[in-house]
C-alpha cells in the first residue's frame, strides 16, 4: 500500500532513537514533572501542546480584534458616536482604516481620534455631501500648520 | 520623564468616580452599562490585564424597575453546602430583605468569571436611597446617564395637567365607567 498524505510520516521512525525523543524533550522542556522526564508521558503532552498552539494561533487574532474593537467603541463613544455609525462613517469618507489603526489612533492620538470621529458624524449624518462642513480641529498639528 | 509627562499620566490612570441614579431602571439593563464603567472598558486604553476601572456608586436601589413579571418569577438560588442545604428566593423577597442585592448580583453577573471580578466588584458601591456618606460623595465628578427616563405617576401630576390633556372624546353623561 503507497500513502500519499504526509499524516503518516508521524509515525515514521527516526534514524535513532535519542534524537527522536530529544526532539519531543526540547519542546517538553517547560513542562512540570515527569511530563518532561518519561518520553511516554511527554509525548503526550507534546501532542496536546501542539494542538493548543495551532488553535492559539487562531484564537490570539481573534483575541486582539475584540481588543480593538473594545478601544475603538469607548474613544468613539467618548464623542458620542455609536461603533458601527462611526465606522460606516468612515468607509463613506474612504478613510480606509483596520480597527488596529483606529485603536493604536484612539489610545496614543485622542485628538486625530477626535477629527475622524467629526468627520464620521458629518459623513454618516450627512452623506459624502456633509464632508466639508467637518469642523476643523484646534490643537492638531499637520503639514499646514507646522512651521 | 518629564513633570508634563508625569501628569498626563497620573491624569490617564486617575479612578474617576460616577454616580448612577437607579431609580426606576431596569437592574439587568443597567448591569451592561455600569459593568463597563467598573472595568473600565469606556476608556481607549482599556485592556484586560490594566487596572483602569472606575468607581460607581449607585443611588435609590431601593426603586428599581424589573420588567414584566419578574418581581415574582425571578429566583436567586443559594446553596449552604451541607445535604438540604439549597434555598430559592424569589426577586421581590430578596429586594425586600436587602434593597441592593437584586443590582449587585446583576452587575457580579454580567461579569465574566475570573480573579479580577471580586476586586472590580469591590469599586461598586450601592445605596438603597440618597443617602450616601459625604466622603464618597465628594469624590464624584460625572453623573452616569439612565438607560430610559424616569416616569411620572398620574398621581403626580397637578389636577389642572390632567384636566387639560388631550382627549378625543368626552365620555357621555349617562355612561357608566367600570
Amino acid at each position: 500500500m503507497v500513502f500519499t498524505t504526509a499524516v503518516n510520516f508521524i509515525r515514521a521512525r527516526g534514524p535513532d532513537e535519542f534524537w527522536r525523543k530529544r526532539k519531543i524533550f526540547k519542546i517538553a522542556a517547560a513542562f512540570q514533572g515527569r511530563k518532561r522526564n518519561c518520553y511516554s508521558i511527554a509525548i503526550r503532552y507534546v501532542h496536546r501542546a501542539l494542538v493548543y498552539a495551532t488553535k492559539g494561533r487562531q484564537l490570539k487574532k481573534a483575541d486582539m480584534a475584540n481588543l480593538w474593537e473594545t478601544r475603538v467603541t469607548a474613544g468613539c463613544e467618548e464623542h458620542g458616536l455609536p461603533y458601527a455609525d462611526f465606522r460606516e462613517g468612515l468607509t463613506k469618507s474612504n478613510i480606509l482604516l483596520n480597527r488596529k489603526t483606529l485603536a493604536d489612533l484612539a489610545c496614543y492620538e485622542p485628538h486625530s481620534f477626535k477629527a475622524l470621529t467629526n468627520i464620521a458624524k458629518q459623513a454618516s449624518v450627512e452623506g459624502i455631501a456633509g464632508l466639508a462642513k467637518a469642523p476643523p480641529l484646534s490643537g492638531v498639528r499637520n503639514r499646514s500648520n507646522l512651521k | 520623564m518629564s513633570a508634563l509627562k508625569r501628569v498626563q499620566q497620573w491624569a490617564t490612570f486617575a479612578r474617576i468616580w460616577h454616580v448612577y441614579d437607579a431609580k426606576w431602571q431596569n437592574p439587568f439593563q443597567s448591569s451592561l452599562l455600569l459593568k463597563k464603567y467598573l472595568m473600565g472598558m469606556h476608556k481607549p486604553i482599556y485592556h484586560p490585564m490594566n487596572d483602569c476601572g472606575d468607581h460607581v456608586i449607585v443611588i435609590n436601589s431601593k426603586e428599581i424597575a424589573l420588567p414584566g413579571d419578574e418581581w415574582k418569577k425571578r429566583v436567586y438560588f443559594h446553596h449552604t453546602g451541607y445535604p438540604g442545604g439549597a434555598t430559592w428566593t424569589l426577586a421581590w423577597e430578596l429586594h425586600s430583605k436587602d434593597p441592593t442585592m437584586v443590582i449587585k448580583k446583576a452587575v457580579y453577573n454580567s461579569m465574566d468569571g475570573n480573579l479580577q471580578r471580586r476586586y472590580t466588584m469591590q469599586r461598586l458601591h450601592i445605596f438603597p436611597d440618597e443617602n450616601v456618606p459625604e466622603e464618597l460623595m465628594k469624590n464624584v465628578s460625572n453623573q452616569i446617564r439612565g438607560i430610559k427616563p424616569v416616569p411620572k405617576r398620574l398621581d403626580h401630576y397637578s389636577e389642572q395637567e390632567v384636566k387639560e390633556f388631550p382627549k378625543i372624546i368626552d365620555y357621555p353623561k349617562d355612561y357608566v365607567l367600570r
